[in-house]
């Protein structure tokens, strides 16, 4: 009993050593860091890297330009969802399954690569669908130039579509149509119903999905990386990446220094966006009442609306893979044509298998896949357990602590492990990768988890024990195959975040701890779009690989019990 | 198995303040008798049954289950719940989502590791006494209210235990089914002649089911006895207006004889049984439950217990009226056959028989 009492202490305060070492670690490093002299170099404080960071006469270009795209991709975000949002929750659009698709699968196309197929489409000098235009119309230049502050925008808005529709769908959904209805009753048409009454009234939640959009279009490195620095277009993200990695010296001070304005930045917007989604609930918009919104007739603009959905997926699902499958057979950047599909062949394929490198980091990501992600759901499970099961004021703490992290662009906090890492003998190994990878995504583990925690009820368990089974008896038998579902998703989470893995990578990654998109990135960098191509194919396969592994042992863990009778 | 419970405590600390959830508890429960604990919300009845099943510890005293102790705070003894030989019935039923019913109600027998061909005829066995035959293969999650709580019956009784404890099981249940099911376990119950400890704040769930009844209240235990006792001649004013609707008249008492006494009340005089407070002068309060009082048409036989009054409401709720009588300053509560022609203003006589009234000794 006792002893039992005490590992329960114990468990609360060491999860809190570990996760506040794996969140607040980096950002000390950085804060640390930001008034050192270069890395190894602690002893002195000096403010000189703040006024080498902030006397930079390109700085405020870069503000502006991270100001125009972080808002622009916002707009182009949120406006899409509402748009689907809307006709999906609310009108007689026909196969509203494309909109659950739309919501979920463009999260598993990673960002370089899905950046990748739009320069591959639209770049000034070969883009196929520039290209293409030019031979139709006979056009002397380039119609388009993805390379620039409204391409990024564009990508950056489509890459975050997702996870604005999933804040806005629910709270379209939950709306109460009473509100319409009386505008409509007043004699209003449907629109100015829409414009007068059911915007105003979803603003808490347009507000939520438009500030979260920013943070993660702030964070973003993969747009900005492979669109924006081609066209020299950089922005906060790229600014850091090109102080730590490009030059003759690369400097982590300064690196810190600019480091700490996205970082409170960031953390500004996130502490508004806490704000709003409190605020949001105090109004009375979501009634208990189960009936149904009322579905607006589209009449005749059914189809053609849904064209545009139709449209829509096809560039968001299909078109990137398409084109990333389509540009690893052909030998350089062409149209389809027959002459194209003459030329095909597996050579990059082939180069790429045998690539020294490529295949370094081929494993590498996988093993940090694999490993990181199970390292990285023990870990979840545990901590999911404490916020759950024993509420405590240091359980509330840290349950904040490990969801910090989540405001931490990725770029920053692998500026900050670097101060860390260069202390210790980690330093350059994949064992640094893996620490770096957990502490930031350690939320998308703990969410699911702690979902499965809620779900099993303490009588659940309670039962056990009065039917005879003592706690490991209970532990086997009853929580551990109801944690399983959770477990599962919560490592399919981490494991395909890992195996894509890109923002922290460029910074930690080193000679020898290669990994997957640091790789696919430098391909971009040197224009090598054929293997770059076929590598990402891999990329998506492994990740889709272990989705369906996890999900099999899932299913089959869980069908023991049932079985065997 | 009988239960014996001494100087039990315990206290919980909810936002810097201690709460005494039992306060000196001592309590016998007879073997092979439907035992209830009933009591308001927050009375500590549950944290009780989770003492005595052991999945709570108390602060200090003393559990004995048919003899064993099983919690001592003086002797240092604690045996786990799965060691306690016992089992309980869940007000969540706690049916375990992942199994089918046949593992469910395995479950108890399977910890023991007993032989596979045992279980499989004793899960048979109980599963038809709770008339649930031929559903082994039923995933749990596709049962209605009604079966999960028969299985979590089936669960707790197939490994006969000493003693089967009850956490409110029929509170997830619809009236109706509720109704029904209370039957049926008073059934099952009686059948079984095993000893049962029920936790419920439903009077009529405590009344009906039960052989005895304590009733609870803020950490410790008021009144025992049977139903009929704490309906008919409870000696707490707590306990007669916590188990039904009741009118309490003080009154001195002006006489009495072998076997009645007769109050001075503000109503008028009222004949009740004697009772050990009903002392000459002594002031006391009378409990008259409103099914009791009788409205009279005309002047009867009767002498003792007729007053007039005046109707002050009237409302019909199908099978009665609810009715409130106004004799001088005192309202009286009751319940009158609907059949009854009267309404609000007329001036009634009413009538209730002596041996139907008692006298609370607090």
């Amino acid at each position: 009993m006792n002893r039992t009492l005490n590992t329960r202490a114990a468990l609360t305060p060491s999860l809190i050593v570990i996760v506040g070492f794996l969140t607040v670690c980096p950002v000390v490093m950085l804060i640390i860091g930001s008034f050192s002299e270069g890395l190894g170099a602690f002893g002195s404080f000096t403010l000189e890297k703040y006024t080498l960071a902030y006397t930079d006469p390109a700085f405020a270009g870069i503000i502006i330009n991270t100001v125009i795209f972080t808002i622009g991709s916002a707009f182009v975000a949120t406006g899409l969802a509402l748009f689907l949002a809307y006709l999906n929750t609310r009108t007689n659009i026909p196969f509203k399954f494309l909109f659950r698709i739309i919501s979920i699968i463009p999260m598993m196309i990673p960002h370089i690569l899905f950046s990748v197929s739009w320069v591959l489409l639209l770049n000034p000098s070969n883009g196929m669908i520039n290209l293409l235009l030019q031979e139709i119309f006979f056009l002397e230049g380039s119609p388009f130039n993805i390379y620039t502050l409204q391409g990024m925008i564009m990508v950056e808005g489509l890459l975050d579509l997702p996870i604005a529709y999933l804040i806005l769908a629910p709270a379209m959904a939950s709306f109460d149509v009473s509100f319409e209805e009386s505008s409509k009753v007043c004699g209003a048409s449907n629109l100015r119903t829409l414009t007068r009454v059911t915007l105003p009234v979803l603003r808490p939640a347009i507000l939520a999905s438009f500030i979260l959009v920013i943070v993660r279009s702030l964070a973003s490195f993969a747009v900005p990386s492979v669109i924006g620095m081609p066209g020299r277009i950089y922005v906060l993200a790229t600014h850091i990446y090109r102080i730590v990695a490009t030059g003759f010296a690369a400097d982590y001070g300064m690196a810190a220094a600019v480091g700490m304005s996205a970082l409170a930045a960031s953390i500004t917007l996130i502490y508004l966006y806490r704000y709003l989604t409190s605020e949001s609930e105090k109004y009375v918009t979501i009634s208990s009442r189960g009936y149904k919104p009322s579905v607006i007739d589209l009449k005749n603009a059914r189809y053609p609306l849904f064209v545009i959905v139709g449209i829509l997926s096809f560039i968001l699902i299909v078109l990137p893979v398409l084109v990333l499958f389509y540009t690893s057979l052909v030998p350089y950047s062409m149209v389809p044509s027959a002459k194209a599909f003459s030329m095909m062949s597996w050579r990059h394929w082939i180069e790429v298998l045998k690539d020294p490198i490529s295949l370094l980091s081929l494993r590498n990501s996988v093993f940090l896949g694999i490993v990181g992600a199970s390292l990285g759901v023990t870990l979840s499970v545990f901590v999911a357990y404490v916020i759950v099961k024993i509420r405590t004021r240091a359980s509330g703490f840290l349950e904040s602590l490990s969801f910090l992290s989540f405001s931490f662009p990725g770029i920053v906090v692998g500026v900050g492990f670097m101060w860390f890492f260069v202390q210790t003998p980690l330093y350059a190994t994949i064992w640094a990768l893996l620490i770096g990878y957990i502490a930031t995504y350690l939320p998308y583990g703990i969410r699911p988890l702690t979902s499965a925690f809620v779900q099993i009820h303490s009588h659940l368990e309670e039962s056990s024990r009065v039917c005879g089974g003592g706690t490991l008896y209970t532990l086997r038998r009853i929580v551990i195959p109801l944690l399983i579902p959770g477990v599962v998703s919560g490592w399919i989470l981490m494991a395909t975040m890992f195996v894509r893995e890109l923002t922290l990578s460029v910074v930690l990654s080193r000679p020898g701890t290669e990994v997957l998109a640091v790789q696919i990135f430098r391909f971009a960098e040197d224009g090598l779009w054929g293997q770059l191509s076929a590598l990402g194919i891999i990329m998506i396969f492994i990740s889709t690989t272990l989705v369906i592994i996890a999900s099999l042992i899932g299913a089959r863990l869980m069908k023991v019990e049932t079985v065997s009778q | 198995m009988g239960i014996r419970i001494e100087g039990l405590n315990k206290d919980y600390f909810s936002e810097g303040k201690r709460i005494r959830a039992l306060a000196d508890v001592d309590l016998t429960i007879p073997a092979k008798q439907i035992f209830t604990l009933l009591g308001p919300s927050g009375c500590g009845k549950t944290t009780l049954l989770r003492c005595i099943v052991g999945l709570e510890t108390p602060d200090s005293g003393e559990i004995a289950i048919g003899g064993e102790t099983v919690w001592s705070s003086k002797k240092g003894i604690f045996v786990p719940p799965e060691k306690r030989g016992l089992n309980m019935v869940f007000q969540t039923y706690a049916i375990w989502p992942h199994m089918n019913v046949f593992n469910n109600v395995a479950y108890p027998l399977q910890t023991r590791k007993e032989p596979k061909k045992d279980i499989i005829e004793k899960v048979k066995k109980t599963l038809r006494f709770v008339q649930l035959e031929g559903f082994e293969n039923r995933p749990a999650t596709k049962l209605s209210g009604g079966q999960q709580q028969r299985v979590a019956l089936a669960r707790a009784l197939v490994a006969e235990p000493k003693v089967i404890l009850f956490d409110e099981p029929l509170s997830n249940l619809d009236a109706k089914l509720r109704e029904e099911t209370r039957k049926e376990l008073r059934d099952f119950l009686t059948e079984l002649k095993i000893t049962a400890v029920y936790v419920t704040h439903d009077r009529i769930e405590a009344l009906a089911l039960s052989d005895a009844i304590a009733v609870m209240k803020a950490g410790s235990i008021i009144e025992i006895g049977s139903p009929k006792k704490i309906y008919f001649n409870s000696d707490h004013q707590f306990v007669a207006d916590f188990i039904g609707r009741a009118n309490l008249i003080e009154g001195k008492v002006r006489a009495v004889d072998d076997s009645y006494a007769v109050i001075d009340s503000g109503i008028g005089a009222i004949t009740c049984p004697k009772s050990p407070d009903t002392l000459l002068g002594n002031t006391v309060s009378i409990c008259i439950r409103p099914e009791f009082i009788k409205v009279m048409e005309n002047d009867t036989r009767e002498s003792r217990n007729i007053f007039r009054g005046k109707v002050d409401s009237l409302v019909f709720v199908g099978e009665a009226y609810e009715g409130d009588i106004i004799i001088g300053a005192t309202r009286l509560f009751t319940k009158i056959e609907s059949t009854f022609a009267m309404s609000a203003g007329d001036e009634v006589t009413l009538f209730f028989d002596p041996d139907h009234c008692f006298v609370l000794s607090k």
